[in-house]
């Protein structure tokens, strides 16, 4: 079901034309701009596949791309990622049920030689610490190219309805969504080369430059030489294990939030989530916003882990948040039907007698995130698992640049922490990579350190304190 | 760590740790020592393919032979390596060619190697996406195969070391300790254990081991070069199941992996002698050319894995296996040039037999693989290369 009434967003103005794509023979309608994987789910499908061993259905669970939850055949081709391909006019999409068979074709592909695009800087993701990254880098004197594989620029920004904490600068009392308007209409105004649908999918030296091998619209290559690069390619969330965790309803909360808020889809009537952060809070108030209903939220730890503000908020509406409680499985014949949860004792087990069902169609799990390293460990970055910062990290200077010279990192794939940090960062990261790049004056060294100063004082809070702990063992002199 | 041991193998892939077993089995008190974990050199990043179309007696003999105990393999071990025959399938693009594979044929036959000559239109039966338009002929053997380098490894080392080996992984040698041309033992960054015989199954890196032993590097020459391939996201089985290469496509070539069905591509584009294992972007594009060139379809798969490995090559691409003259007690098999891993069980069990016994039953020609010969200028002729 599409969203029509939304106190914040406006839907319509996202809508393109509408087109007719087919679901297993059947028609849909479907509007210009959406992805397959929203104008499915908006049609009423949840399963997208079946998993290949043992055929279980699979529904979303990531929905930017970086899980294989929603691989789908689409005009004949396997494993396309329907979460970040957009619908065309007449596309035949089918669910998989085992391993694909190549299609029937026998004509060799004519090569042709890729788009090359040369730049002083390239930035890998269009979220905001790739686009903070290119605008600096433009501003510092840097011929800039970005690319991103989603459809959109704005990475999680384009899903956070909230207003910002923090400085005026730093876009305090604004909302995400706006933010990320903002940055993009800057980016237009520096002539920032920009590639939306455009995977990343390799990161090389090539002699003194760098390339990013990039696969455009999953069918063209383009080829990205720069003299440095920005890695900006954000996380990826994690999942908990319990029975039926891959039932489709269980889903990732940014998912969830792509759902409503970016496309305008309903992702069901009645949800649990799990995980007290700011991440399961927000979800909370932004799924009330949607008009769906929140059952409850269950916390492993004590106590709540997100922002007091949040959580107020959410404890208005009246929304309970049970703490020191888990999720135990979830329930149902091909999509969540249930979610059984219990208590849990001081040593983290479960305490018998206290099991409680929740009759809900979906499950959001805000359990956290993991740093998206694969392009920096695969070009050779010196890599360490930081607990504190999400997992694996690359370590780095304070200017944001790695072990591999001229390669830089921004945002939640240098360690997960938030928007506005990673803004900072990407501000950093984007000035340092142009003065490698050997294009700006000293001058933007000052700043450099301004942006080192912002980032100090906005983690200097009871929050930072983890980060800082975390960023200790990764940055270096 | 052991302090003593009767052999010391040097060298935990295919090679070592078939060896290693084979000595267990005998009764032998052997060592083995990998610098990284077991399979990390050149095993684990192989093509998975074992064939018999060799251009040459010896070659042949010893991979009809070692066919036999791929067959068995996992019985022995008691542990499933996944090896299945499904075929090599080499195709031939002119006249020429197909005159060579009429003779690789008559060989292959004479040895007990079931080859034919097949149409393009059987080749498309075999292999239903294969695009047939520019072949001539196919030379096919159903009988070669592919197994699990993976699970081969684990399951050479678990019965190594339950027939009493002890295996040391993470563990450097640093020197080979040999006193009056008699080999004592070998000095590692964990400790030095001490023995009458030791082997040389470090394949690429020999001839660092033979250089501690007081050999000259280019006594045996073999040189690394980086060779690298590619797997598409697993798919349905039955489509690829041969290895296909068409020889005069830059020696390129693909199989579907037996494990879960995803391509591995590989091509002749090599570089080396080098010891760095970086995958590049020049491979990626020269191998997809090929291999959309030879099945069509899979310019719709995607690429989900890059990797580079060594083939470490002797100068006629045939590996030296046996006693070196000069120095007691120290042995050799190394230099595969890329057929390591298909050699596996036959060459560990020759090297166990010479080292017992002074003589195997393993049809293995000792004076073609003779590590001596290229002191001597004795060249064998080029073994045929692919996976």
């Amino acid at each position: 079901m599409r969203l029509s009434e939304h106190p914040i967003l406006n839907f319509e103005r996202i809508r393109g034309k509408e087109v007719t794509i087919y679901f297993e023979g059947k028609p849909i309608k479907a509007h210009e701009g959406e992805t397959i994987a929203m104008a499915l789910y908006a049609a009423g499908v949840k399963t997208f596949q079946h998993s290949i061993e043992k055929h279980r259905p699979r529904g979303l669970f990531c929905a930017i791309g970086k899980c294989s939850s929603c691989l789908m055949k689409v005009n004949g081709i396997p494993n396309v990622r329907t979460c970040i391909t957009l619908v065309e006019e007449g596309m035949q999409i089918e669910r998989q049920k085992e391993k694909p068979m190549l299609p029937k074709t026998m004509k060799p592909p004519k090569w042709k030689e890729p788009q090359r695009i040369e730049a002083d800087v390239v930035v890998i993701g269009g979220g905001p610490a790739g686009m903070m990254a290119a605008i600096n880098a433009s501003d510092a004197g840097a011929k800039v190219v970005l690319l991103d594989e989603n459809p959109m620029l704005g990475g999680q920004l384009v899903k956070q309805t909230h207003k910002f904490f923090g400085k005026r600068e730093q876009f305090a009392g604004v909302r995400g969504i706006k933010i990320a308007e903002i940055l993009q209409e800057e980016l237009k105004k520096r002539n920032v080369e920009i590639f939306l649908e455009t995977s990343a999918l390799m990161l090389l030296q090539n002699g003194e430059e760098k390339l990013v091998v990039g696969v455009k619209k999953n069918k063209e290559l383009v080829e990205f030489k720069g003299k440095t690069v920005v890695v900006a390619t954000g996380a990826m969330e994690r999942m908990i294990p319990f029975e039926n965790n891959d039932l489709p309803g269980v889903y990732g909360a940014g998912a969830i939030q792509t759902l409503m808020n970016t496309y305008g889809v309903k992702p069901g009537d009645r949800v649990l989530i799990v995980g007290a952060g700011n991440v399961g809070l927000i979800l909370a108030y932004q799924l009330y916003q949607a008009g769906v209903k929140v059952e409850a939220i269950v916390e492993a730890m004590p106590k709540i882990g997100g922002y007091f503000v949040h959580a107020a908020k959410v404890r208005r509406l009246g929304i309970p948040i049970l703490t020191r409680h888990t999720i135990l499985r979830a329930e149902g014949n091909e999509k969540v039907e249930r979610a059984i949860v219990a208590q849990l004792d001081e040593k983290w087990n479960v305490i018998p007698g206290t099991e409680k069902v929740f009759d809900v169609d979906v499950i959001a799990l805000a359990v956290g995130l993991r740093p998206s390293i694969e392009l920096l460990h695969q070009v050779g970055c010196q890599i360490k698992y930081v607990p504190e910062l999400g997992g694996h990290v690359v370590i780095r200077d304070s200017r944001m640049e790695t072990t591999v010279k001229g390669i830089f990192v921004a945002g939640d794939s240098a360690g997960i922490e938030e928007a506005t940090t990673a803004m900072l960062e990407g501000k950093i990261a984007g000035i340092g990579a142009a003065l490698i790049a050997g294009v700006a004056s000293s001058e933007w060294l000052k700043k450099i350190e301004e942006a080192q100063k912002e980032l100090e004082v906005f983690r200097s809070g009871p929050f930072g304190r983890k980060v800082l702990e975390g960023l200790k063992k990764v940055v270096v002199k | 760590m052991k302090s003593k041991a009767e052999v010391v193998v040097i060298g935990g892939g295919s090679t070592g740790t078939s060896i290693a077993y084979h000595l267990a089995k005998l009764g032998v008190d052997v060592v083995l020592v990998e610098k990284g974990y077991l399979g990390s050199g050149s095993t684990f990043r192989c093509a998975t393919g074992i064939r018999q179309q060799f251009t040459d007696e010896a070659n042949i003999k010893l991979q009809r032979y070692n066919i036999e105990r791929w067959k068995k393999l996992s019985e022995e071990l008691e542990y499933d390596v996944n090896f299945k025959q499904t075929g090599y399938l080499f195709l031939a693009t002119t006249e020429e060619e197909v005159e060579a594979f009429k003779e690789n044929i008559k060989l292959h036959n004479k040895f007990d190697v079931p080859t034919r000559l097949i149409s393009p239109e059987e080749a498309k039966e075999i292999v239903p996406p294969l695009n047939v338009d520019e072949f001539l002929a196919g030379q096919w053997n159903p009988t070669d195969g592919k197994a699990n380098p993976f699970k081969t490894v684990f399951a050479f080392a678990r019965k190594a070391k339950e027939l009493g080996a002890e295996i040391y992984e993470y563990t450097e040698v640093i020197d080979v300790i040999a006193e009056n041309n008699e080999v004592k033992g070998v000095k590692t960054d964990k400790g030095t254990i001490k023995a009458d015989v030791v082997i040389n199954a470090a394949n690429a890196w020999a001839p660092i081991i033979n250089e501690m032993v007081g050999l000259d590097k280019e006594f045996i020459p073999i040189k690394p070069y980086k060779h690298q391939l590619v797997k598409t996201e697993p798919l349905k089985e039955g489509q690829i199941d041969p290895l296909v290469c068409p020889p005069a496509w830059n020696d390129s070539y693909l199989l579907q992996d037996g494990e879960d069905g995803g391509v591995l591509c590989g091509t002749g584009l090599e570089y080396g002698p080098t010891y760095d294992m970086t995958a590049t972007y020049e491979f990626l594009r020269e191998v997809l050319k090929w291999a959309t060139k030879i099945v069509p379809a899979l310019k719709y798969a995607h690429v989900i894995r890059q990797w580079a490995g060594f083939y470490a090559k002797t100068p006629d691409s045939n590996p030296a296996i046996g006693k070196i003259n000069y120095i007691d007690g120290f042995y050799i098999a190394a230099g595969f040039s890329g057929h390591g891993f298909m050699m596996a069980p036959g060459v560990g069990e020759a090297m166990a037999e010479l080292i017992v016994k002074g003589e195997t039953k393993v049809p293995l020609d000792w004076d073609w693989y003779d590590p001596h010969r290229f002191e001597r200028g004795e060249l064998r002729s080029a073994a045929f290369q692919i996976g």
